[in-house]
């Protein structure tokens, strides 16, 4: 990776962050109300004029508006993102706390469905215009178009509600107040939402693998290959393959935002306690703070991804250097 | 081949759909937000598809709701074709300064997550429905931008643009003359994919409880349904057609993407080497 290569996507990734807070900045100052109505939604009527005084003096709400957007900047930068108005703790301490579930469904889902989604692709476009390949194509497309909110339901009301195999939703059983909490209850609460997150993902990945791979069979190198009497596996493994599998990693970025969305609606199903039904119940009080706190995480888990994609893309493909132009 | 039956059938769900969607005032037997009987009835002659909890009359809302589906999922696309093209001829045909601004300003915008800022926005905004639809096309218009921009770039050094150029034509005129009826085709695959992702973002929106609570979307009737206990009480008339309306439009409008897609990419084409 070369040094100005570095230096544009570390500024890409600061202005995104950047851009995320400003926002929020403004969005605060648009919204109809006083910090101290959102803050205080009830009583703030009463609250007699030397404490909104006191309130705004302590929220730095009485300085000039450009030394409010720094300061609210500079926190952000700090990790100071604020109170959140339901749970009453510092914004990224809930966060942290849900993040840690939200991963616990989201690696292995996103994992499984990479691997499943390069394999089946690349399968899918190897043998194109097969009877495979035609069945495979057409029941991705069709699993592609349903919702992710409909297919978590149906799957919800098939598995846990009618053949009754997995619980209906949460993360552990009651019984775990007394026992604490067991890893197998939590693995057996966790594979619907995982099965859902999967199905919504892999579609993506197979698609695009399999253009991706209908675009390299084409190529001039598999029919030398295939002229030197290689087998046709030695040939798919070797060469088509590698090949075929590097437009993926730059699409891991849109994957990721892509997955963000659908755990939203994955975990306020299945009632799984991590940033997507935090989303949810922070959108249902209208908790703020807490939003936009889920915003910036939001934007630096894309962030990871992209830094991500950077240093897989080496790995891939030795030949290139990511971001050498010459 | 069975790829046309499968093409003709999509486009007649969708012209289906919009039929149902303008004539919801004359098919549907109730008004949608009318009180029209025991709530939490079952199916009969007199509800096909029973009454909800507020005792308004399923189909009546069901047909009503198309409207809302269609407007969000049309609006939505129109917008991020309209901007997506145009910034993307701008961009790729003068390239150098203009279009680097362009995409260093994109590569900033796609890092930020489209569907949480959405919901911040609609959640504290609560904007209608129009407003939506328009709030997404904007927020989804940067992928359009990319795709359209790409394809400009071949044609700006085309030989024909050249040979126009050197006839003396402005650069407005060769745009909107050469270079747009050339990326047509691209844009037309983008408003289908475009309306169908915004159809499923809008009715998800209204899933979530944040949308337009004075119009009936299937979003908000399956949310309604699914927090008032339809899946525990099994009331499969009340949760499960709206869900599958959504669906039907979403594969009418995804298996259409994708034959137009295969189109006009050649390379694409199932072939046998």
């Amino acid at each position: 990776m070369n040094g100005v290569y570095i230096i544009k996507r570390l500024f890409t990734s600061v202005a995104a962050f950047c851009i995320s807070v400003t926002i929020m900045f403004i969005l605060l100052r648009l919204m109809p109300g006083d910090y101290i109505t959102m803050y205080l939604e009830t009583i703030y009527r009463y609250a007699p004029p030397d404490v909104v005084e006191a309130f705004n003096h302590v929220y730095g709400l009485d300085r000039p508006i450009l030394e409010q957007y720094v300061l609210y900047l500079l926190d952000a930068f700090r990790g100071n993102w604020g109170y959140s108005l339901i749970y009453k703790v510092p914004v990224l301490t809930v966060i942290g706390e849900k993040l840690v579930w939200t991963m616990v469904i989201l690696v292995p889902a996103t994992a499984l469905a990479t691997l499943a989604g390069i394999g089946i692709g690349a399968y899918s476009g190897w043998k194109r215009g097969s009877k495979t390949d035609i069945a495979l194509l057409n029941g991705m497309i069709f699993i592609r178009a349903i919702p992710s909110y409909w297919l978590a339901l149906m799957i919800l009301i098939i598995f846990a509600y009618y053949l009754n195999l997995f619980p209906l939703g949460g993360y552990v059983d009651t019984g775990a107040l007394i026992t604490g909490i067991d890893p197998l209850d939590v693995a057996n609460h966790a594979v619907l939402p995982i099965l859902t997150l999967f199905l919504f993902s892999v579609t993506g990945t197979y698609y695009l693998m399999r253009s991706s791979m209908l675009m390299t069979a084409g190529e001039d190198y598999i029919v030398t290959a295939r002229a030197k009497g290689l087998d046709e596996l030695t040939i798919l493994r070797k060469h088509a393959l590698k090949n075929a599998m590097l437009p993926m990693v730059t699409m891991i970025t849109l994957e990721c935002a892509g997955m963000i969305t659908g755990s939203i609606f994955v975990e306020t199903i299945f009632s799984w306690p991590g940033l997507g039904m935090l989303t949810y119940k922070a959108l249902a009080v209208r908790d703020l703070p807490l939003l936009q706190g889920i915003l910036l995480v939001d934007t630096l888990l894309v962030i990871a991804a992209n830094i991500a994609a950077d240093l897989i893309y080496p790995l891939v493909d030795p030949r290139v250097q990511v971001g050498d132009n010459g | 081949m069975a790829k046309r039956t499968v093409l003709a059938a999509s486009i007649g769900i969708i012209l289906a759909y919009c039929a149902v969607a303008l004539l919801a005032p004359v098919i549907a037997p109730y008004d949608p937000h009318a009180i029209t009987g025991a709530p939490l009835c079952p199916p009969d002659p007199e509800h096909l598809l029973g009454t909800n909890d507020l005792a308004q009359d399923i189909f009546s809302r069901l047909i009503w709701g198309t409207r809302a589906t269609l407007l969000l999922g049309f609006i939505g696309a129109a917008v991020t074709v309209v901007i997506g093209t145009a910034v993307g001829i701008v961009s790729g045909y003068y390239g150098g300064m203009v279009d680097e601004a362009v995409m260093r300003l994109i590569d900033v915008a796609m890092t930020i997550p489209i569907f949480p800022l959405l919901l911040i926005l609609t959640t504290f905004f609560r904007p209608g429905i129009y407003i939506t639809a328009v709030l997404m096309g904007l927020l989804g218009s940067f992928q359009g931008v990319r795709v359209i921009r790409s394809q400009v770039l071949s044609l700006a050094v085309a030989d024909f643009v050249t040979g126009t150029k050197a006839l003396g034509a402005g650069d407005g005129y060769i745009m909107a003359r050469h270079i747009l009826p050339n990326v047509l085709p691209l844009a037309g695959v983008k408003f289908v994919i475009s309306a169908q992702h915004f159809m499923l973002i809008g009715i998800g929106l209204g899933f979530l409880g944040i949308g337009d609570p004075s119009v009936v979307d299937w979003g908000q009737m399956i949310n309604r349904a699914s927090q008032n206990g339809a899946m525990i009480l099994g009331l499969w008339w009340w949760l499960i057609p709206p869900g599958l309306a959504v669906t039907l439009i979403s594969l009418a409008l995804a298996w259409l993407g994708y034959a137009c897609e295969d189109e006009i990419n050649p390379r694409l084409r199932l072939m046998r080497v």
